[in-house]
């Protein structure tokens, strides 16, 4: 267990539970941070094949898959460096949590009409051959345990070695008031 | 806080600025390189005399996937050739193996085949991607073919009866599962330089073109 630097007069054992959740934090940032970014940076050299990803959903009118085929690998690499860095920490996950309930939803809706996607998330794009499972359940279940991360990382924002710590944006008051210690993260 | 975020909306434009640049299209200017419609129903698009490098693309006319590649790189492939850069041959397959996209691709590839003249084939090639129906409904219906035919130019006295009668329907499928068969595809689109799959490199016009222009040396 990491030493705490803040010698603030609480007990010890609040203090570590407080400081193993906030590790929690960082390995939720880190998870969801470079999945995003990896997901993106596959993408973005490509941004035809993630507009044809998302046209495969035919959720969008056409210019507006477009946009989002473009924009999707922006966001996700952005959003998944601040991630990693623990920069805007909260903000970062609500937009990386809406990701995946967007995500959540295309994927449970073409899987309900019945349409043979491969997702596109890591690489692929389009549809998928005749003899090959398009996999939606493992799709779901990997966005929804990114869903948790992200919602782990509103709850308890910025965890560990995280840069809003040490510019004083961590904009978490509410959620740290439960635990003490926890906003020492400078000090590692 | 404002600088992080300034910082950020300035990181990401320049992003997008890059990734819509090097992704955009090219844009037909000249006249097309000469058509010609090859005896197995491949189509051999070049100026005379060139015969390499050699971009091979394979596609379905059902596939949307096929629809986005010609809609970024169609013009590409079509400059490449009329410059004299390459030797693009196309070849048209049928993947689907469900209803309704099999029936639509079969008949959409049997109705190509009963265009007989290189330079009507590929305005209606272009025509049949334009109108691609999708992957849930029945498309690409016999009415359909012909008009899209006739708008496009085909003047063929037998192009009607052709494509009603779905004459080629056989010929296309043996073509189709030989050629997937012989050269290993994984899926279509697949666009070959010299007989190397290019990935998605055939989805951003600027890296096809450069390496096109890198294998012609």
């Amino acid at each position: 267990m990491v030493q705490l630097a803040s010698g603030r007069p609480v007990s010890d054992r609040l203090e570590s539970v407080g400081t193993a959740l906030s590790w929690v934090t960082t390995v939720a940032r880190l998870v969801l941070g470079v999945s995003l970014f990896v997901a993106g940076a596959i993408k973005i050299g490509a941004p035809a094949v993630s507009v044809q990803a998302v046209k495969a959903y035919q959720l969008l009118p056409d210019t507006a898959a477009t946009f989002v085929g473009h924009g999707l690998p922006i966001v996700e690499m952005i959003v998944g460096v601040l991630l990693v860095l623990g920069l805007l920490a909260r903000p970062s996950a609500v937009v990386g949590g809406l990701l995946m309930v967007a995500f959540i939803i295309g994927i449970s809706s073409a899987w309900a009409r019945g349409l043979r996607i491969d997702c596109g998330c890591f690489g692929g794009g389009g549809t998928v051959g005749a003899d090959q499972d398009p996999g939606y359940i493992w799709e779901l279940l990997r966005d929804a345990g990114y869903l948790l991360c992200a919602a782990w990382i509103i709850y308890k924002p910025p965890g560990r070695l995280a840069m809003d710590s040490a510019l004083g944006l961590t904009g978490s008051r509410d959620a740290d008031a439960s635990f003490v210690g926890d906003e020492d993260g400078e000090t590692d | 806080m404002l600088i992080t975020i300034g910082v950020i909306a300035v990181v990401g434009g320049g992003i997008a600025w890059w990734s819509v640049g090097q992704s955009a299209s090219e844009t037909v200017t000249g006249a097309l390189a000469p058509i010609t419609i090859q005896p197995d129903g491949s189509v051999v698009m070049a100026r005379p005399g060139v015969t390499a490098p050699v971009v091979d693309v394979y596609e379905d006319y059902q596939c949307p996937a096929c629809k986005q590649l010609e809609l970024t790189s169609g013009s590409t492939l079509k400059n490449l050739a009329a410059e004299g850069k390459a030797k693009v041959v196309f070849h048209l397959l049928t993947i689907f193996k469900t209803d309704p996209t099999m029936s639509n691709s079969l008949r959409a590839g049997s109705a190509a085949r009963c265009v007989t003249d290189g330079a009507q084939w590929l305005p209606y090639h272009d025509k049949l991607y334009e109108r691609q129906p999708i992957e849930t409904s029945v498309g690409f219906t016999a009415d359909e073919l012909v008009r899209w035919g006739h708008e496009v130019g085909v003047t063929s006295p037998d192009f009607e009866g052709c494509v009603r009668g779905l004459r080629n329907v056989a010929t296309h499928q043996q073509y189709s599962n030989q050629v997937m068969a012989s050269r290993k595809l994984a899926g279509t689109p697949t666009v070959m330089l010299n007989g190397q799959s290019l990935g998605t490199v055939a989805f951003v016009p600027s890296a096809l073109r450069e390496a096109v222009l890198n294998a012609a040396g």
